[in-house]
């Protein structure tokens, strides 16, 4: 199995645990996996992106078209690092219903997970967690199933878990025609 | 036994297990989870070993360089540019050699993610004759590590690790030792004048010759150990590609994608290289490609008319490596005709960068701020420095900034060049001790009258929060050391009221006029991310705005530039809740209709 996955948001939006979540996945089910994340200027607000590649590969950088996922945090920083996906790919996007989706050159998963937030559907520190339910319920290569992801979920903090993972349902509850 | 592991936390992970129990360094990414990692593993494990942030990197260098003269296991980390400080000591101390190991790791950023150059320490450590090793993951990371560790006690000579980047922050599930009794060597100096103070010229001249000496053996060593048995199972063909550290893997995918069968060997250790040996393997291929970042290292030494790479610009200049540049390589050496495996389609916009900013709430803005109040701008030149306060620059308060400590040596300069302006200067706590106090020095003796403000949070902040030595150790005092240096000095604990931030300033406007030599003030702040000091620091005071009041006039996002604050579709000023931390700074001063308020809703 060979799977890519970009991560693309900014600081403080949790990028870098959905790494860590996807690797736990991996490692639980003996997959390699080699990820990288740049988080040089992320606690002051900047761009990030993550990689994570699963299966056979020997270097940690994705290159532009070869992604069969990418997670966007957010609208524009989803937008910024389309081009790594691949054509048959898939675009996971937290935005609001101007998004361009026509301009994307793969399927598009929306959902306005700012507005979930704001309404109170969850806590805006799990948006992470949350667009992860999304793309693992709407992208049909996903290699992880949710029981993986909410054993993941348990193994980085046993204690925060239970809130996680009702998050991360919540997410998978987003099913996109 | 399997561990999903960060390249950083790998190495700590290998030095541990490499028994080095003297772990000293000054913070840099990519570099700076290392030295915190290993005293997490202190901790958890109990383990007796001293890991500490030294005042730079030249400190660390030498703190650890004396270990391993005296028989221990050490290591220094730093990143690239903290070579540059550490240089001297490393080019001695290459000649003098050391009995226990030292591996010095000094982690490269190609592609400036987060530094200011592009520099590669490898070419740092075959100007000054150590050997150098380069991993390509974190798993390379961990092992060579602990071979280097060895190396280094073998030859008696440092041994530089060089992860880049992309093994510093990348994560791999990675096999490790899985019981490691912790066993470091006891410290016992042995008297040895003539090596350990070995003089110029006879002195230095017989340490020259013997270094030279220990290069030949490294190349033989890395010939047979490492380079050998890549070679022998290579099969010949029409390229071979060398590939140092992260380009082997990008090599290897890049060829797969391309449906290329070719040779690739990994060169372990990029320097001292067996040239000799590695030119007679050329003689089974028509061409060789080399594939390393981010600069010439490998092609320098192996020179040959078959050789391409970057020196031709059949590899790409500038920039961190990518498959695409190695695909264009093949293409340019009429190896790969096939189409572009890697196109990029952009979005059909441009959409808008997203520019780092001071945290919401942080003193460092109200500084700013109030210096450009007071000191204005047409007026004066802002020389600053490297740290979280650099991102004043969004303010517009900042013309200069060049490397650690250099804002006080170039307030003298400017003062002394263009005399006419106010020269205000700013630089961060954890800088002013790595390179501001020498200056300092310099500036009180020859009188160059410019105002230094120190902001000082009481921690490295823009590294990921480590500890600056008066956390640690009240009796370190910027006060006390900038009074010690003879300068005029005064101290402002942070207010978030800006009236007394900027009266505060007035003050040292009248100061700066009366001097004939630099005024140094000290401002005592926090960092917003500090959570030890922030929850008894910050103040509740959120605020929201007076729709009616505002007029738009821009002051507040541009001078200012506070993260929650942005126009909303009436083109009035908004907050925005979930980012305003609630420092109420901006209720005083900073709107000139006074349209901020408090929100009551959120009460205090
Ligand atoms: C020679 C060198 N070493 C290390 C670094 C990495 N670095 C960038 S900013 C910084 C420290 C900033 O701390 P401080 O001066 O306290 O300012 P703050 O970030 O807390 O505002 C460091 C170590 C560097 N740029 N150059
Ligand atoms: S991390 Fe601390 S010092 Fe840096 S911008 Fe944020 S509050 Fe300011
Ligand atoms: S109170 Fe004002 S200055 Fe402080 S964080 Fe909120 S918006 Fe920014």
């Amino acid at each position: 199995m060979r799977y890519q996955v970009v991560i693309a948001g900014f600081g403080g939006q949790g990028a870098v645990f959905l790494v860590k979540v996807l690797a736990l996945c991996a490692g639980n089910k003996n997959i390699e996996c080699l990820g990288t994340e740049n988080h040089g200027m992320s606690q002051r607000g900047g761009a990030v992106s993550c990689f994570i590649k699963l299966g056979d590969f020997s270097n940690p950088v994705i290159d532009t078209y070869q992604a069969d996922l990418l997670i966007g945090l957010e609208a524009d920083e989803a937008l910024r690092n389309m081009q790594y996906l691949k054509s048959g790919g898939i675009m996971a996007v937290n935005a609001e219903d101007d998004f361009p989706a026509a301009d994307v050159y793969t399927d598009v998963a929306r959902v306005d997970a700012f507005a979930k937030a704001k309404a109170g559907d969850f806590p805006i520190q799990g948006l992470n967690v949350y667009m992860l339910g999304v793309a693992a319920r709407n992208d049909k290569n996903f290699p992880f199933t949710l029981e993986d992801l909410k054993e993941a979920i348990t193994q980085m903090n046993a204690k925060v878990a239970a809130q996680n993972i009702e998050i991360l349902e919540k997410g998978y509850a987003n099913v996109m025609e | 036994m399997k561990k999903t592991l960060m390249g950083n936390e790998a190495i700590a992970l290998g030095l541990v297990h490499a028994d080095v129990d003297m772990v000293s360094g000054y913070p840099g990414t990519p570099s700076s989870e290392i030295l915190t990692t290993v005293q997490k593993l202190q901790k958890q494990q109990d383990l007796e070993l001293y890991a500490q942030w030294a005042t730079n990197e030249k400190v660390g260098f030498e703190v650890a360089y004396a270990g391993a003269i005296a028989g221990k296991r050490t290591a220094a980390t730093m990143k690239q540019v903290g070579l540059n400080v550490a240089s001297d000591a490393l080019m001695s101390a290459s000649y003098i050699g050391n009995l226990g190991g030292m591996l010095l790791v000094s982690a490269d950023d190609p592609g400036f993610h987060s530094s200011q150059t592009e520099q590669d320490s490898r070419v740092f450590a075959k100007f000054a004759k150590i050997p150098v090793l380069d991993p390509a993951t974190p798993q390379d990371a961990y092992d060579l590590t602990r071979y280097g560790v060895d190396l280094s006690q073998e030859f008696e000579i440092p041994v530089m690790l060089r992860p880049v980047m992309r093994v510093c922050h990348a994560r791999q599930i990675v096999e490790v030792k899985s019981e490691h009794d912790f066993s470091p060597q006891k410290g016992e100096f042995q008297r040895d004048i003539p090596r350990w103070a070995g003089v110029p010229r006879a002195g230095r001249f017989k340490q020259g010759e013997q270094l030279l000496e220990r290069v030949e053996k490294l190349e033989r060593y890395n010939w047979e150990h490492l380079l050998k048995p890549e070679f022998d199972k290579c099969k010949g063909g029409r390229v071979l590609i060398l590939a140092g550290g992260t380009g082997y893997g990008f090599a290897k995918e890049a060829l797969e994608d391309m449906g290329i069968e070719a040779d690739v060997v990994k060169v372990l250790m990029p320097y001292p290289l067996p040239v000799e040996k590695i030119k007679e393997q050329f003689a089974d291929y028509e061409k060789v490609l080399v594939v390393e970042e981010p600069m010439p290292c490998i092609e320098e030494q192996v020179m040959d008319p078959k050789v391409h790479g970057r020196l031709d610009k059949t590899m790409h200049q500038i920039d961190e490596m990518s498959k695409v540049y190695i695909q264009e390589a093949m293409r340019k050496l009429g190896l790969y005709e096939g189409k572009d495996l890697y196109p990029a389609n952009p979005f059909k916009e441009q959409i808008p960068a997203r520019p780092p900013n001071l945290c919401p709430g942080c003193p460092h803005r109200d500084v700013y701020y109030s210096i450009m109040k007071v000191f204005k701008k047409k007026k004066s030149i802002y020389p600053s420095d490297i740290g979280c306060y650099t991102l004043g620059i969004n303010q517009g308060a900042i013309d200069t900034v060049l490397c650690m400590g250099g804002s006080v040596s170039m307030a003298s300069g400017f003062a002394l060049a263009d005399p006419d302006k106010y020269v205000v200067a700013t630089i961060g706590d954890s800088t002013f001790f790595h390179g501001g106090i020498p200056p300092l020095i310099n500036a009180v003796y020859q009188k160059h009258k410019f105002l230094l403000v120190v902001l000082d949070n009481s921690v490295v902040a823009m590294t990921g929060r480590q500890e600056p030595p008066q956390r640690q150790n009240k009796e370190v005092d910027i006060v006390k050391v900038a009074e010690g240096c003879g300068a005029s000095t005064f101290e402002y604990v942070y207010d978030n009221d800006m009236n007394k931030t900027v009266d505060f300033f007035k003050r040292m406007k009248e100061e700066y006029d009366k001097a004939d030599g630099p005024v140094v003030a000290v401002v005592r702040e926090f960092c917003v991310l500090d959570k030890e000091k922030a929850s008894e620091q910050l103040p509740g005071e959120f605020v929201t705005v007076n729709e009616d009041d505002c007029v738009a006039c821009d002051q507040c996002t541009t001078v200012f530039n506070c993260p929650p604050m942005s126009y909303n579709e009436k083109d009035k000023i908004e907050i925005d809740p979930f980012l305003c931390v609630g420092c109420g700074a901006c209720l005083n001063v900073v709107c000139p209709t006074d349209a901020f308020v408090l929100d009551e809703k959120r009460g205090k």
